[in-house]
């Protein structure tokens, strides 16, 4: 098992961001205590029609959201990211990775499987499929 | 009994309707969506530090080898006379190739919603419903060529550079591995613009719509597509014959990969199965 409780944090996160609504997360996301650093991994902003919102999980990692859905940021080697739309090319930022999942989105909203996928933990281990559950 | 894979282009209007007949029925099983969902499952990124047994990894290509041969042993339950045909996308480079007629794969997606309204796997015909995507979109899409920032598909003499490699997979084993077959048929390479996507994912690209992304199993091309690339890691192998699977041994403790690609004699989930077991396809099937 390589990071069982990275992941398993991500998946909880997931489904925790999933029972939220939108609008309730765009508060947790944007109020920072005055004099606190700001989240480096924040964005807030309307691009093509879909509300863009990004900010730092609970394990460090970026977290972003679509219109209030998850979309899992998935770092690569060269230092980018890839997203479950778009998984050929590596975004310098999350900003830029979202929005190339947005230009390619159309008119289709995330679905829960956008939030997190590809985990499994162990070459030998089974389906890794309960974290979807 | 060793059967055959053949060229798209070259199968009868029989052998084609079969083909079709044979996934429509998995996909009526639900076992299509089985395989949608494996896919799915397995695709995670190499910035992530955690194990990658299908994308971004050596095992890329005995991964997706034994794929198909899962699918095709599906396939060739409801209908043993069918295989899964292959893809040259350097022949058959254009929206107007046979590939997408309305008896096979069907055709580009419509501008609106990219959706596919020819063929098959068109949703109007009721026997194509998408069910686990990236998106809640429940039709299939394409989005040929990328009109808004136009590629083209793998051509020839970039295939052929592909097959100038002489070893399998090199250090650092990722996206970022400069030279080695499976990365520069996978197709990661760094650059500006459409540089930065070759062959393998570049077809991905080429396809768009759903092809593009972690649901790219919902297009039945993905099959076809992987087929070819399989022949050409088959190809490879035949004008390599010294040349195996790397890396040979688990990477060790201190690697920045320790734990984190299968090796040679490693299983690779969900099946268990290893690379090393995957390099000899020649008692199951050929290419034609």
């Amino acid at each position: 098992m390589i990071v069982p409780r990275r992941v398993a944090l991500r998946s909880l996160f997931a489904l925790a961001v999933t029972a939220f609504t939108g609008g309730a997360l765009g508060r947790i996301a944007t109020r920072t205590p005055s004099g606190a650093p700001r989240d480096p991994h924040a964005f807030d902003e309307m691009y093509g029609g879909r509300h863009l919102l990004g900010f730092t999980g609970p394990d460090g990692a970026p977290v972003a959201l679509v219109d209030g859905r998850p979309l899992h940021l998935m770092r690569c080697a060269d230092g980018g990211y890839v997203t479950p739309i778009d998984h050929y090319e590596s975004c310098p930022t999350p900003l830029a990775a979202t929005r190339a999942a947005v230009d390619e989105l159309g008119t289709a909203r995330l679905s829960r499987f956008a939030g997190a996928h590809g985990v499994p933990t162990d070459p030998t281990g089974g389906s890794p499929r309960g974290v979807h559950a | 009994m060793v059967y055959t894979r053949k060229n798209q282009r070259d199968l009868t209007g029989a052998e084609r309707r079969k083909f079709v007949a044979a996934v429509l029925e998995l996909k009526r099983t639900g076992a299509y969506d089985e395989f949608v969902r494996t896919h799915i499952d397995y695709y995670s990124a190499d910035g992530e530090g955690r194990l990658r047994i299908a994308h971004m990894t050596p095992s890329f290509l005995p991964w997706h080898r034994k794929f198909l041969l899962e699918f095709e042993r599906a396939l060739r339950r409801v209908d043993p006379t069918v295989s899964v045909p292959y893809w040259d996308w350097t022949r058959d480079d254009s929206p107007a190739s046979s590939i997408w007629g309305e008896d096979f794969m069907g055709g580009n997606g419509r501008r609106a919603d990219l959706q596919v309204m020819t063929g098959p796997f068109a949703h109007s015909g009721g026997r194509w419903n998408i069910t686990y995507a990236m998106t809640d979109t429940r039709f299939l899409t394409r989005d040929f060529g990328r009109p808004r920032d136009p590629i083209a598909l793998p051509t020839r003499a970039q295939l052929d550079e592909v097959m100038r490699e002489r070893v399998y997979d090199v250090t650092p084993w990722n996206s970022t591995s400069a030279s080695g077959f499976r990365n520069r048929l996978e197709g990661w390479a760094p650059g500006r613009g459409n540089e930065r996507f070759r062959i393998h994912n570049r077809v991905h690209r080429w396809v768009g719509g759903l092809m593009l992304g972690g649901g790219s199993v919902n297009d039945p091309v993905f099959w076809l597509h992987h087929s070819f690339v399989d022949l050409v890691w088959s190809r490879w192998q035949q004008r390599n014959p010294g040349a195996a699977y790397l890396p040979a041994e688990p990477l060790p403790l201190g690697d920045a990969q320790y734990r984190k690609v299968a090796a040679r004699h490693q299983p690779m989930a969900p099946w268990g199965v290893t690379p090393a077991e995957m390099f000899d396809h020649s008692r199951v099937y050929r290419y034609a």
